[in-house]
């Protein structure tokens, strides 16, 4: 038997007004846990583009010179070679083409004008290392090994500052995540409320309907589209306020006193889309699930 | 049309609601259930629409086995169950007509079916002139009647009642009765639980009586 669209339609707006203050409060709280969850996202991915090369332990990057010669770098490689499983745990080549989508994509995504000017065969290809040691002093003799080889334009080493702005954001990240958690908890648990509540205005309707043999699936769908509903809403509100972060973040990045570095931690449209569906996906689940087990309960007995 | 086989059930692990019952009801009768409060009637009818399930013994609505019957199927079963009580059970808010359209809309009877049906029912319970009031604007007979009237609209195979004429005055009740024997004239099978003697005794139909959860009387032509 197929549900009557406009039924479930009517139903279901009319137990969103009559509960409007809790689908007020279950709509707004699951704006701001979306919008804290949005918001650690983006600086995640802020923060991967900037530091990207850095990763998975990356300690220090040899650069050759755009003209070396084949067996410069065979000489370079095999140095590499031989210290693995020694000084060296793993170390990975880059090539031009690779280092020129790193330079467009991560660190200058949406300013044209500067990756224009830019082609793969000015851009140096890497060694990108990572040492079994960590120790300062022990990367540092390492590296410095490699500065003096021909074909060798520079050595660069993993700073102190890089490594200062992961453990910051990693911090601030671990923060908004966990709020954001449990304020979407509570936006679960609101909903849920929200559901019984409309359910308990309704139990006479629901005696009836169980009475004359309406199946399960008929009383609860108005109930859950309910609880989906405030879910979606509250993840709307949440999506168009990291969308808006990010505009902002972005036109501050373009005006003229703003450090060179900080263009790296631009997030294109296209992850911001990717946040914001993910977010959308999140609250109707949330919504549904919510209102689902409230829904289960009160049938059950 | 109903079969109980020694069907016994207990509450909370102590009250024996019934107890080792058996009966038989074929299509069309109009049967009595009889005894005093907590011998088991209301029992006797929950069980009957798997509002409750049994500890022991099998139950056969229209031929099937209910105690076999998936949760999903059961508001298939209740559609054949016409249902009604002492309380009436309308919903306040909506009028007479709407009251009984509830009952078709929400097992996704088609528009055109609600139309006809809800008035042809209406006139059957001598109701057509109100079916624009709220039930607060009714008697308690005439209540009653929605209620009937909503149970029978989809033409159940069996009503259930469960007191119906409890809340309601002794001319009232004839009223009721005169229509819920017309209903089982049609071949609906009735199944009433009451405290009525005067009723069961001018009815002079089958009577079952309960005492603490068994039946201790089964007669063709009763009395109370």
């Amino acid at each position: 038997m197929a549900l009557k669209f406009d039924y479930v339609i009517r139903e279901t707006g009319r137990n969103l007004r009559r509960n409007l203050t809790l689908t007020v409060a279950s709509v707004l709280t699951v704006f701001v846990s979306l919008a804290l969850l949005g918001v650690a996202l983006l600086l995640q991915k802020g923060v991967s583009n900037a530091t990207d090369r850095w990763e998975d332990g990356v300690e220090f990057i040899i650069f050759l010179q755009p003209d070396r010669s084949t067996s410069q770098q065979e000489r370079i490689e095999s140095m590499l070679e031989r210290q693995v499983p020694g000084a060296i745990d793993r170390y990975r080549f880059v090539t031009q083409q690779e280092a020129y989508e790193e330079f467009s994509n991560d660190f200058f995504p949406n300013t044209p004008e500067i990756t224009d000017l830019v082609t793969p065969e000015i851009l140096p290809p890497s060694y990108r290392v990572v040492p079994t040691e960590l120790d300062a002093e022990q990367v540092e003799v390492l590296a410095r090994s490699f500065e003096d080889e021909p074909g060798v334009r520079r050595v660069i080493r993993a700073t102190e500052e890089i490594r200062k702005i992961e453990r910051a954001t990693d911090v601030v990240r671990w923060i908004v995540l966990v709020a954001g958690i449990i304020l979407l908890a509570t936006g679960l648990l609101l909903i849920l409320n929200t559901i019984r509540m409309a359910m308990f205005a309704r139990r006479r309707e629901i005696e009836v309907m169980k009475l004359v043999g309406a199946t399960n699936w008929f009383i609860l769908v108005p109930f859950m589209l309910e609880g989906t509903a405030q879910g979606i809403m509250g993840a709307a509100m949440g999506s168009g306020a990291v969308y808006g972060a990010n505009r902002a973040f972005a036109r501050w990045l373009a005006s003229d006193n703003v450090l060179n570095i900080l263009q790296s931690f631009a997030v294109d449209s296209g992850e911001v889309w990717g946040i914001a569906l993910l977010l959308m996906g999140i609250g109707a689940a949330v919504g549904a699930v919510g209102s689902a087990i409230a829904a289960y309960r009160w049938l059950d007995v | 049309m109903i079969k109980l086989e020694s069907v016994t059930k207990v509450y909370k692990g102590e009250v024996l609601a019934l107890h080792e019952a058996s009966c038989d009801i074929q299509k069309g009768e109009f049967v009595f259930l009889v005894g005093p409060s907590g011998s088991g009637k209301s029992t006797f009818l929950r069980l009957l629409n798997k509002e409750e399930d049994p500890d022991k013994g099998q139950i056969f609505v229209a031929g099937k086995d209910i105690g076999r019957l998936s949760r999903w199927r059961v508001p298939y079963l209740r559609r054949n169950i016409g249902s009604i009580f002492q309380d009436f059970k309308l919903l306040p808010n909506k009028t007479v007509a709407q009251n009984v359209a509830f009952a078709l809309e929400v097992i996704g009877r088609p528009k055109h079916v609600v139309k006809t049906q809800v008035p042809a029912i209406l006139e059957l319970v001598g109701l057509q002139k109100k079916m624009h009031n709220l039930p607060h604007e009714l008697s308690g007979g005439e209540q009653q009647r929605v209620s009937i009237a909503r149970a029978f609209v989809n033409r159940p195979l069996i009503l259930l009642a469960d007191e119906p004429t409890g809340n309601l005055d002794p001319a009232t009740s004839v009223g009721i009765m005169r229509l819920l024997d017309r209903i089982n004239k049609t071949g609906t099978t009735v199944v009433m639980a009451t405290h009525d003697r005067g009723i069961v005794d001018t009815m002079r139909r089958r009577v079952i009586e309960l005492d603490r959860g068994q039946i201790v009387r089964d007669q063709v032509r009763g009395v109370y």
